[in-house]
């Protein structure tokens, strides 16, 4: 680049940013802030959404405006096991009045599992830039003594036009198989515990969706979501801790990345991080372990040697 | 040989009977203990307030656990002591109480509706509700609770209440309780795979829209109201009713009306279910028998379906303080107050026959709630004014249940 091409460049971003003013420019990236969240929550093209695990969290107190998904029904086909279908989602959308014009910020319990979940199921459907999750999620909204409101808040249906599925954000198993057989160059992160990893446990204890079998998908690499959240307030951490975090088991974005867990969801927290957060090239696996582990003559990795639960 | 319990139901009637005679007198020594217990119990509050995780939820359910058990035990709030004043006395105070309580409750739930699932047309259910599935397992669940009240002398929450009153029976009763948990959980999966998988969840709003059902509720409590009022048997409430001008007297030492009594609850109920969840007293008794049955290992490793359904909850939770065991914490204890002051609390040593009925009507009440998901509280109470169909059928089973062990013990001599 040279120097008149730099100094052009630095322009053209001062000059933006002033045009943009200072809220526009808190919500470029895919975070917001609470503070920022609080006051933008009279802003028409602000919808706030939040998609929490806890049945009855939403309605008993949320964001003052909040819209609901409940992911369990609204973000999924419940007989297939698949993701909304196009329709489905499209008529979600257009009822909570979400269109690409109107930033959509969604927030959740559990460090906002579901919530990024519900980010990634928006972003295959063709919202991704307009689409945030609030930093720190419930969490910090109520450590920091914000309001929340029960009244239900009207919204206009939007227009939206669902986009064509983006393949790339979703891994399916035969991607995943790819990787075991060398065929492809991605890299599959499992987000699990370490003891579900090494194949100690199947699934943590009082989870009844399970797979046969214990252990991990060869060749996977192992980063629990939970490091790359700050436990005091549920907040990421900061851009810098989270790339040194994944490097440290070879991921750095040279290469494409499957994110993968138990079911497909919590890996979607760490899918969010690497796609939006860090830019990185990435895939959610939402077949996840109770896909793959129950998959005959798959070869697994199983270093506890953990075989029908017990050894 | 008779077993019966000659406290399991005080007589109140006649209790009630020489306090409109009695001159009013608050004994210094009675008050000052029942002030103790009512300062602890606020300490208790506070600390929760202070150190519970999460805090607010903690001491809320705290808070109106003492709430529920004060008016319990002031309103003598008891489902079997009504029905027989019914049956014996056709005496209908009590069973009006519990119709408006009801009424309170299917009003303010379809308040809340309104805010929380505006339309109740679609697939989903109002969260957290009490909605049940209904099946021939919850008519068998209402005659076993039934059956159980009628043998122990209450159901579970009026046991909780008597505890505080230093009743012989209900410690008893509590442990039978348990057994019966651990009884229901044992024979869960051949009902479940019999009948509860394919029994349908039946929520009223769904068919008939909120109007429809609230205006449905109200004509039937409407009904039965005229009913006990035309069938039953004119009170004696003129010489009470002078005597309780003194407010501290009408509140503390006087036996709250039953209709008063039901006002509290059903409003407990729906601050209950708007800020925490539905009311419910079985919730923590059921999970503690869980977790113990478990660790003998004693039950099966899975129970088909029953953490998915809708009602009390016996999800193990390792927390040692839960939202549902504060609550009936507080209920014990601000019975326990409450009781002290009005002179009603008076502790006897248990003989056998306290013992033996306490423990086996207990075991049908822990199997009842079992099946039930719920007991007279979370299901009747809480099933009803979610305009839920299996609070109906749990009623008529337990109306059933009681009626006929109680006709057939006294036959048997066995009940009084």
């Amino acid at each position: 680049m040279s120097v008149l091409s730099l100094i052009r460049h630095g322009v053209v971003v001062l000059a933006a940013s002033l045009a943009l003013g200072g809220a526009a420019l808190a919500q470029t990236g895919p975070l917001v802030s609470t503070e920022w969240l609080e006051k933008n929550l009279n802003d028409p093209k602000v919808r706030i959404v939040e998609v929490s695990v806890e049945p009855g969290i939403y309605e008993r107190g949320h964001i003052p405006g909040a819209q609901n998904i409940a992911w369990h029904t609204d973000l999924v086909e419940t007989v297939s096991r698949d993701i909304a279908g196009p329709e489905k989602f499209q008529a979600l959308a257009r009822k909570l009045g979400v269109d690409k014009d109107v930033t959509v910020v969604l927030y959740g319990d559990n460090n906002n599992w579901f919530a990024a979940w519900g980010a990634w199921v928006f972003d295959i459907y063709g919202l991704r830039d307009n689409v945030k999750l609030l930093d720190g999620g419930r969490k910090k909204w109520e450590l920091e003594k914000r309001p929340v409101a029960t009244n239900p808040v009207p919204v206009k249906a939007s227009s939206f036009t669902v986009s064509e599925p983006n393949k790339a954000l979703r891994a399916r198993l035969t991607d995943v198989v790819a990787t075991v057989e060398k065929k492809s160059e991605a890299r599959v992160l499992d987000i699990r515990s370490p003891d579900e990893f090494s194949g100690k446990i199947i699934a943590p204890a009082g989870f009844q969706e399970l797979a046969l079998r214990a252990g991990h998908i060869p060749g996977s690499v192992n980063v629990p979501w939970a490091r790359a959240v700050n436990q005091a307030d549920g907040t990421l951490k900061s851009p810098e801790e989270l790339k040194k975090l994944y490097a440290e088991v070879g991921i750095d974005g040279s290469k494409p990345v499957i994110t993968s867990c138990r079911i497909g969801e919590r890996s979607s927290h760490t899918w969010f991080i690497l796609s939006r957060v860090l830019g990185y090239q990435a895939a959610n696996y939402d077949g996840s372990w109770t896909e793959y582990g129950n998959v005959v003559g798959l070869p697994i990795s199983n270093p506890a040697g953990t075989i029908w639960g017990g050894k | 040989m008779s077993i019966s319990d000659d406290s399991g139901a005080l007589d109140y009637e006649l209790a009630r009977r020489q306090a409109g005679a009695e001159p009013i007198r608050l004994p210094p020594l009675r008050f000052i203990a029942a002030a103790v217990v009512a300062v602890a119990l606020a300490v208790s509050i506070y600390l929760v307030g202070r150190h519970g995780d999460p805090a607010p939820q903690l001491q809320l359910s705290l808070i109106l656990g003492a709430a529920f058990g004060f008016v319990l035990q002031r309103a003598r709030f008891c489902f079997f002591c009504i029905w027989k004043d019914w049956l014996d006395r056709s005496d209908p105070r009590g069973l009006l109480g519990i119709l408006t309580a009801l009424a309170v409750g299917l009003a303010g739930y379809t308040l809340i509706y309104g805010a929380w699932l505006p339309d109740p047309s679609g697939m989903r259910l109002p969260p957290t509700a009490h909605i049940g599935p209904v099946g021939p397992a919850l008519l068998l669940a209402g005659l076993a609770f039934g059956a159980g009240m009628a043998i122990s002398g209450s159901c579970i929450s009026a046991h909780l209440y008597r505890l505080g009153e230093g009743s012989p029976t209900s410690p008893f009763a509590l442990v039978g309780a348990g057994f019966g948990f651990v009884l229901g959980f044992l024979s869960w999966n051949e009902l479940y795979l019999l009948t509860i998988s394919e029994s349908p969840v039946l929520w009223l709003p769904r068919q008939l829209g909120y109007g429809g059902a609230l205006l449905a509720g109200f004509a039937v409590f409407g009904a039965l109201a005229w009913w006990l009022l035309r069938a039953g048997r004119p009170s004696e409430e003129g010489a009470a009713n002078k005597a309780q001008l003194d407010p501290v007297a009408a509140i503390f030492l006087r036996r709250w009306p039953a209709w008063l009594g039901g006002l509290f609850v059903g409003l407990i109920g729906v601050a209950a279910y708007l800020r925490l969840s539905p009311l419910g007293v079985t919730a923590e008794l059921g999970s503690r028998s869980r977790q113990l049955a478990t660790q003998f290992d004693w039950l099966p490793a899975r129970l088909e379906g029953l953490d998915s359904f809708r009602g009390c909850a016996t999800l193990i939770r390792d927390a040692l303080l839960t939202p549902n065991g504060l609550f009936i914490a507080g209920l014990v204890a601000a019975a326990f107050a409450a009781a002290l002051a009005a002179g009603e609390f008076k502790p006897r040593r248990p003989t056998g026959g306290h013992a033996l009925r306490g423990l086996v009507g207990g075991a049908l009440l822990g199997w009842g709630t079992v099946f039930g998901l719920g007991c007279t509280v979370g299901t009747l109470l809480s099933g009803i004014s979610a305009g839920a169909v299996s609070g109906w059928v749990f009623a008529l089973g337990l109306i059933v249940g009681m009626t006929a062990t109680l006709k057939l013990g006294r036959r048997l001599g066995l009940l009084d």
